[in-house]
């Protein structure tokens, strides 16, 4: 029902900074995931008229597309070789003064660790730090909710000791 | 480690990764560039038909910039405020009575607007952590660079020992207006480089003979300036004044290329041998007080850097020029801006003990709040004490905003 459904303009100023983010905290780029959240909103504007209410919640429906295009990008883009990158901190070819400056984002090096984590758990931490339930983590990662909370908890100490052992 | 350690570490780590995700948000102006290419693509016919209908006020041409910006000073200023305790030793995340290194100190109720003066209710400054990355150096948002062990994790109890003889009851604060593309044309025109293109996150990117400049809007988290950047090319000729000392030689180039600072300001120097760092820090003046210098969220000095290799100029970072607005806003007493300082954070840790730190001076200084289309320089008490833990010596800056509530 459309009575169900908010304005999408609502949707778009409630979520466009949680699904960068939880784009950000995957890419290794500002400009790759300015480039996914523009895909997952021009996707989701196309498609919002087929969006119902009553099947989904609007956080996980676009974190779904949000999901699918940062999978897409990787499919396209080779992920191992971008992370390889990120790791080694290699330069680009050009200097991108963009990327320089939005490596200052705070806390850009925690999420550099989330980025290195296996897909799942980075899924899961990104998912439940963008604010989802974790009975719309488990929806979207095709699990229980309880299968979402062990895998999110496993998630979380593999990043400490990740942090840790960089620290170390 | 022991079990409840091992709690306490992955709790602090669910913080961190809240506050990660809370502050990392695009670019200023890329809701309303998305929204309009987004509006842009909707079919002709059902715009018009809205029109008509009278519909379009249902339809945001433009997202809400300045409300959304506020939203997410609250969000950073609530993230920071959780901050109370990081068993993993990522540097200092706290606030005023945790951790050395900058605390800003927003006194009670973490109220988000400030008094209602000409430009209406202003939002408050957001710190940026130190240690953080972008508040750590200054290659795009020049500043002086911290202090040693200004990283300092641990909390900390505050005191205040010194004089704080700041007697106005007003200050002005300064409103500018985002700048545009035309804006940075006009900038780079005046400089005699051409557009070259307009890469994603900046106004435009620019060339002359001798160098490249890359010219940005405000940055909203950490709140950075509009700035320029320009990047010499080795056909740049050196600065040709026998004897000269870096700092005069950078002012020199600045002069050539009509960069030279229209503001206040004091000059420092780091660095040694021929590879230089000339900072020209930025001062607002406030009438009854003097000149107060603007610094950024660590209480680091901003303005413009210049960097030399020798009398050879390398590049130069520096504020764009906007045309910049005053009125005056009633500021909090000295007395009052004390009591905030050392007041204990809500969220201090109580589980390790605490160092005791003396702040032992203070001054007034602006800060930048980005908030849209227009941000503000506001003006805040800056205060500061070192201390020692384990023969090492630490430097405690508490940022208290001024204007009064």
């Amino acid at each position: 029902m459309v009575a169900d459904r908010p304005p999408f303009e609502d949707l778009y100023r409630d979520f466009l900074g949680r699904i960068y983010a939880y784009v950000r905290a995957q890419v290794s780029t500002a400009a790759d995931a300015e480039d996914i959240t523009a895909q997952v909103f021009m996707n989701a504007y196309q498609a919002y008229a087929r969006f119902e209410a009553r099947n989904t919640t609007p956080a996980a429906w676009l974190f779904r597309i949000a999901r699918n295009a940062t999978l897409d990008h990787f499919r396209a883009h080779g992920r191992r070789e971008r992370l390889r990158r990120t790791i080694e901190h290699q330069p680009q070819a050009e200097e991108d003064p963009a990327s320089a400056a939005e490596d200052r984002i705070q806390y850009r090096a925690l999420l550099t660790h989330v980025a290195l984590l296996p897909e799942r758990q980075r899924d899961a931490i990104s998912l439940r730090h963008s604010g989802l339930s974790f009975e719309e983590v488990g929806v979207l990662m095709d699990c229980s909710e309880d299968a979402a909370k062990m895998l999110y908890h496993r998630a979380l100490k593999a990043l400490k000791e990740s942090v840790r052992k960089e620290e170390a | 480690m022991s079990d409840r350690d091992e709690e306490l570490e992955i709790q602090a780590l669910q913080r961190e990764l809240d506050d990660a995700f809370a502050t990392t948000r695009p670019r200023t102006g890329f809701e309303d560039e998305l929204w309009l290419r987004m509006q842009s693509r909707r079919p002709l016919g059902s715009r018009i038909r809205e029109a008509f209908a009278g519909l379009v006020q249902g339809v945001r041409e433009v997202p809400a910039v300045p409300l959304a910006s506020v939203a997410a000073v609250l969000v950073v200023v609530i993230g920071v405020g959780i901050f109370a305790f990081s068993g993993i030793g990522r540097g200092p995340k706290a606030t005023s009575s945790e951790g050395a290194g900058l605390s800003l100190n927003a006194g009670s109720g973490g109220n988000p607007t400030s008094a209602v003066g000409s430009f209406g209710h202003l939002p408050s400054p957001v710190r940026a952590g130190p240690g953080s990355p972008q508040a750590s150096s200054g290659a795009l948002n020049p500043s002086a660079p911290l202090p040693a062990g200004a990283d300092y994790a641990g909390p900390v109890t505050l005191t205040w020992a010194g004089q704080l003889n700041i007697t106005i009851s007003s200050a002005p604060v300064f409103r500018y207006s985002e700048p545009t593309t035309d804006t940075a044309d006009q900038f780079a025109s005046s400089l005699g480089a051409a557009l070259e293109r307009r890469p994603a996150g900046f106004l435009g990117l620019y060339t002359a003979s001798d160098y490249t400049l890359t010219v940005r809007g405000t940055i909203e988290s950490p709140p950075q300036a509009p700035a320029y950047f320009l990047l010499t090319s080795p056909s740049m000729a050196d600065i040709a004044a026998a004897g000269a000392q870096p700092a005069d030689i950078a002012a020199l180039f600045l002069t050539e290329h009509r960069l030279a600072p229209q503001w206040p300001y004091t000059s420092a120097v780091d660095g040694s041998a021929d590879q230089v760092k000339v900072y020209f820090q930025r001062q607002f003046d406030a009438p009854g007080y003097g000149l107060a210098y603007l610094v950024d969220g660590t209480g680091n000095r901003l303005g413009l850097e210049v960097d030399l290799n020798g009398s050879h100029p390398v590049r130069a970072i520096g504020p764009l020029p906007v045309s910049i607005e005053s009125a005056p806003y009633p500021i909090i007493s000295a007395d009052q801006a004390v009591q905030i300082a050392v007041k204990p954070s809500a969220a201090a840790n109580p589980v390790a003990p605490a160092a005791t730190v003396q702040l032992t001076s203070a001054e007034l200084v602006y800060t930048l709040v980005a908030a849209g289309d227009h941000s503000f320089y506001e003006p805040a008490y800056l205060f500061s004490g070192s201390f020692q833990v384990n023969g090492v010596t630490y430097e405690k800056r508490v940022l208290v905003p001024a204007v009064a509530p």
